[in-house]
Parts: C-alpha cells; structure tokens; sequence
C-alpha cells in the first residue's frame, strides 16, 4: 500500500470548475473518506487519483512518485463502484482474476487467490456463478474482492453502499470496516452519507463546491466542525448566539464556562445531544414540533429567548406535556470561528 | 382423433379471440383501454401491411407458379426449378452472396471504429462528422454509383490523380466500373447503416465496467477485447444481419455499375424480358431466404435485431 499525496488539485471542465486547490494527504493504511453533497468534486477528486482525469493544475503522488500523469492501468489501483460494474459476461471467479490475468499470472494462481478473497469476503463457492444472479451485496462483495485481489496500491470506492437497503448497507458497513482496517489498505473512501463516512473512516475530507471545507476524524468534524456547511452536513446543528466575556459565554437564556474563548461575540454549534431533558434543568422550553423516530424522538423546542432548537429525547421520558425543561451540557458546545446564522427550523445558513 | 375432439379443442381459443376482441371494442379495464389503443395505433400499418405487403407478395407468389407467362393460372414448379438447376442463377446467387457478405464484413468492421469514436469521445466537429457518416443513408444508390463514377471512372478527379503519380493511362486504372468500384460504393452506403445500429449498442456499453477494467490493468485494447466487445457483440451481430439484408437489396448503384450480376439485376432483366413466372420465383425466393436468415439469426444469436 502507498501514501497518496494529492497537491493544489484543480479541475476545470470548459467554464465549470469541478475541484479548485484540492491537499490532501492519505498516509498509509488509512482510509480516508471523501464526504459531501452531490456536484461538490468528491468523485472527480477521486477520479483524478485514478488516472480517469488529468488535473487541470496540481499533482498526484504515490509516495514519492507522481503519478499525475501515468495511464489508469500503470497505477496499480483498485476501484469499486456504486453500480458494481462486473463483467456480466465472465464468472464470479473470472471477475475477481481479470486483474491478475492482466497481469499475466497463470490460471490455478488466479483461480486460488479468487477463491481466497471471494472466502474472506464470506461469499466463498459462488466462483463459478453469473454475477447477474447474485444480489446487490454479494455483488458489491465480488467488486471489492475483485479490486483487493491486484493488491492495489489505493483502493478507490465510490459509494459503494449507495444502491443497497439500508439493513444490508449497515451490515456491509461494518463487515467493510473491518475488513480494510485487517488489510492495512490504503483508501479513498466517496459518499453523500456521513454515517457511512463516519463509521468507515480513518479521517473524513468534508467537500464543497470543489473545495475541502474540513479534514478531521470523524469526532473532530462532528464536535468541532470547522465551519457552518461542515456543521450543518455532518449531523444535525443549533446555532446559537452568544457572547463570551471573562471566560464565560452567554447564551441569552444560560451561562456557561468558555474558558479559552475568544472574548466578544459568539455563534456557538450546539448539537442536538448537548440538551437533556430533566425535570430539574434550568432552561423551560416549548416543544412545537415532535417526530417519533423509534430509538428516540426528533423534536424541535423554543428557547426562553425564541430560538428554535432541534433535540433528540428519550421516548420513555417525555410526555405529552409542551412545556418541558433541559439541561445544557457545556463541554458539548463548540465556538466557531465563523459568520453563520441559523433558520428558523434552526438549520445553519453559512453567510 | 375425432371432430368432434378436435372441435372441443379449438372452442376455447376461438372464445378466447372473441372475447378479447370484445374487451377491445368495449373495454372495461385499463389493460383493455390499453390494448385498443394499440389497436387503434396499429391499425393504419396493419391495413397497409395487408394492402401492399401481404396482398402483392401472395400475387407474386402466384405468378411465380403460375403456368402461363402473362396470366396467373395453372400450377407448376418450373421456375423454381430453373432457378435451382441452371447454373446460370446459381451463379447469380452465389454472386449475391459473397458479395453481400463480403461488403457488409467490411462496412461493419469500418463501422465498429466509427461508432466508438462517436460514442466514447467528444470529437471535434462530431455535428458534421455525423451528417457525413449518416449522409449516404439518404442518398440513392443511383447517385452513390454516380459518384463513383466522378472519382473512379475514367474521367474521374482520383483515376486522373493516380494515373498522373503512376505515369499511366487513366482507363487502364479506373475502377469504377468493375467489381472494386461496385464494392466501394455498396459500402459507402452499407457504412452508415452499419454505424447507426453500433452507435445505439455502444451508447449502452457500461462505462463503469470498461474503467474498472482499466483500473485493474488492462490496456485500452483489453478493454476492448474482455469488456467492450462482448458487450456490443450482440449489437454487431444485429448489425451483420441488417447490413447483409441492405447489400441483398441494393438495386440502384448495380443499374449504374453493372460489373456483377447479382439477384435484384437479374430479377430486373427477367421483368424487363416478360419472364414473369422466373421473376416471381426470384422475388419469393429472396423474400424466404431474407426472412429466414433472420429468423435463424435471431434464434441462434443475442442479435439486437428485429425481423
């Protein structure tokens, strides 16, 4: 496996720019995730990794060799896609040995070495199938086998887990993880679904609009998104207002320790988890609007200072009573350093 | 078994086709609603069908057995059995055949590159790229052949050209009016037939699959080789049968350019001769084989055809 080094990446088709001044680093053995709404460059990010795109400007390396300009099929990758993309005409096993065959390794060793993967990827005896008749997930199983059995360099997914239910994608997801992390593989990882890229990935490169807007693992970019978009597309987010003088942050309708805060006005990031209800909390608080969601129930509340905050609480505890109390756990907050406003519906808007 | 046994039989179909007939007319479901307006669609072409198709092909069918030259009476095979006897129709079939085979392999393996090019990248001038590969396909035979003529006859801008470089004299290496200049312009015009059918294949060729294929290592030619061609296979053959159906036809350039003769000059010499019961028999005989080898095309390959 290789470190992948992308460099002030910039892709321009026509007039669109596609990516504009992409870093990223994947050291070795990581995987990491490329998360963001549709059109915002991820794919052509990793398309460009493969060798599918040139880069307008900028580099692409593989440890210290650049690869920006090498041919897909010198680059040693494995890719696995949304659609599967199998070959229909050849078997199960013949798909998992095409890239072995392209590397000139004889019959039995391919055959062995599909059997292998097919097995670990506990789809073993289904070698001599049709691909068209396996379901979504074997067949996605048969294209990361497939991908894995070139021991590529980098291992490239995009959303892989798009087209699967959502019990199977569960399933995959955590089978896939764990399988990757086994494997020491290095990978970039693409999807619109941040807990899918949450709970695949090493680090997660949120994108926008052909930009990274934050690198983090996981923790970091849902409790300290570096910005509104990242706060709002990964999770749900409260924006809040407030100010922050002598270590202390005022929310309006609470004050909290903020120790190390700048001093002067603040907007905080609040996720939903950082309110509790508790029949002894200190903030009363309307409920306007509740969702059952089966493990818990969305609600949105109105703050004493009219701000509508959007809370998940324990179906057990909450009645049908409109007036309930929170509590505000502070360490759950995060001060940005960033101009947002929020919606009505508490949603954040990046201004 | 008895007639009684057979009636019983066939009783159910025919109140089946009653009834359905009746839920066309008088439709009482969406499916039926559905079927009359098919009906309704079809109908003009089914009229025409039975008008100009059926009626006329049974006629000639009729002559070609008929036992008088001008009149359509009496019953014999006697021209269908010159057409199998005289070698001269044999070897006017043969003819058709190599020919029509050896033009459409070349027109569909001219076809191939082209629709590739025009699907898989965005060419420069592709517009006027696509209206010079499709323009034969409006182009009469009659004028193709012409146009060979203004390139290859012994007059012609290419004859003169090459006579010039070869220090020869322009009637010795005109082609236009031989076999090579016959073949030259049954392609030009096979060529975009060929092209339109492998464009529609290659337009569903997975794009995923042949990059995956890349990924793994194999070159543009592998690709091709393991990825691509098994899947406009079925679009190639479909493309074979069409085009070898379209040399079969051709009539026009062959009025111009009479260096071979094949099945639909020689049909136009026996009507022009008054043969008309050996005339007959050509024709069905044509319409059998044309329907039947595509018949069997289909039934033994995954051609994306229809009869």
């Amino acid at each position: 496996m290789a470190r992948v080094t992308i460099d002030s990446v910039r892709k321009v088709y026509d007039d669109t720019v596609a990516v504009e001044n992409v870093s990223l680093t994947v050291p070795d053995g990581e995987i990491l995730g490329l998360l963001g709404p549709s059109g915002c460059g991820k794919t052509t990010t990793l398309r460009t990794v493969a060798g599918f795109e040139t880069p307008t400007e900028g580099t692409v390396a593989f440890d210290d060799e650049d690869v920006t300009h090498v041919p897909p099929e010198d680059r040693n990758i494995g890719l696995v896609f949304q659609t599967y993309a199998l070959f229909d005409n050849m078997t199960v096993g013949e798909n998992v040995a095409f890239g072995l065959k392209m590397r000139g390794v004889d019959p039995a060793k391919r055959r062995a070495r599909a059997e292998e993967l097919l097995e670990l990827l506990g789809i073993g005896g289904l070698s001599d199938r049709d691909p068209q008749t396996l379901s979504g997930g074997q067949q996605q199983r048969v294209g990361l086998a497939r991908a894995l059995a070139i021991e590529p360099r980098v291992l490239l997914l995009d959303e892989p887990m798009t087209g699967l239910d959502a019990k199977l994608k569960r399933r995959l997801r955590n089978e896939l993880g764990e399988l990757l992390d086994e494997l020491g593989v290095t990978a970039l990882y693409v999807t619109h679904d941040q807990a899918e890229a949450m709970s695949m990935c090493d680090r997660i490169a949120v994108m926008n609009d052909g930009h990274v807007e934050q690198v983090g693992t996981p923790r970091e970019v849902y409790e300290r998104p570096a910005n509104a978009f990242v706060a709002d597309f990964v999770g749900t987010a409260n924006v809040l207002d407030g100010v922050v003088s002598d270590g202390t942050l005022d929310l309006g309708f609470e004050r909290v320790p903020a120790a190390g805060a700048p001093e002067g006005p603040a907007t905080v990031v609040a996720r939903p988890e950082a309110f509790r209800a508790d029949s002894d909390g200190e903030i009363p608080v309307a409920v306007t609007e509740r969702t059952y969601q089966g493990d818990h129930v969305r609600a949105t509340v109105t703050l004493p200072d009219e701000t509508a905050v959007t809370l998940r609480l324990d179906p057990a505890t909450l009645t049908d009573d409109e007036n309930v109390r929170l509590t505000l756990d502070p360490t759950a907050l995060h001060v940005t350093d960033v101009d947002v406003e929020a919606d009505s519906d508490g949603a954040v808007i990046p201004n | 078994m008895s007639t009684s046994g057979r009636i019983a039989d066939v009783l159910p179909a025919v109140r089946g086709a009653v009834e359905d007939l009746g839920s066309v007319a008088v439709p009482t479901t969406e499916r039926d609603r559905e079927r009359r307006r098919i009906a309704a669609l079809c109908a003009p072409f089914a009229v025409l069908l039975v008008v100009a198709g059926v009626y006329p092909l049974l006629e000639v069918v009729r002559i070609s057995v008929s036992v008088e030259r001008f009149e359509t009476v009496g019953f014999t095979l006697s021209a269908y059995r010159t057409l199998v006897t005289d070698p001269y129709y044999r070897r006017v079939a043969f003819n058709t055949l190599w020919f029509a085979a050896l033009t459409t392999l070349v027109s569909v393996a001219l076809a191939v590159p082209i629709a590739h090019a025009l699907e898989k990248y965005d060419l420069p001038g592709e517009g006027l790229f696509v209206t010079l590969v499709s323009f034969p396909i409006s182009l009469p035979g009659i004028v193709a052949a012409f146009m060979m003529l203004v390139l290859f006859g012994n007059n012609g801008v290419l004859t003169n050209v090459v006579a010039t470089f070869a220090g020869a004299n322009p009637t010795d290496v005109a082609v236009a009016v031989s076999v090579p200049g016959l073949f030259l312009a049954f392609v030009y015009s096979m060529v975009p037939r060929a092209t339109l059918i492998l464009r529609g294949t290659y337009a569903e060729v997975e794009e995923a699959a042949e990059e995956a294929a890349q990924a793994l290592g194999a070159t543009p030619l592998q690709t091709f080789r393991y990825v691509t061609f098994p899947q406009i296979r079925p679009g190639i053959t479909g493309a074979l049968i069409l085009t070898f159906r379209t040399g079969l036809a051709i009539f026009g350039t062959l009025i111009v350019i009479q260096t071979l003769l094949v099945w639909t000059l020689q049909l136009d010499r026996e009507l022009s001769a008054g043969a008309f019961p050996v005339a007959g028999a050509m024709a069905t005989v044509y319409f059998v084989f044309v329907f039947g080898f595509t018949a069997l095309g289909l039934r033994y390959t995954s051609a994306e055809v229809g009869l």
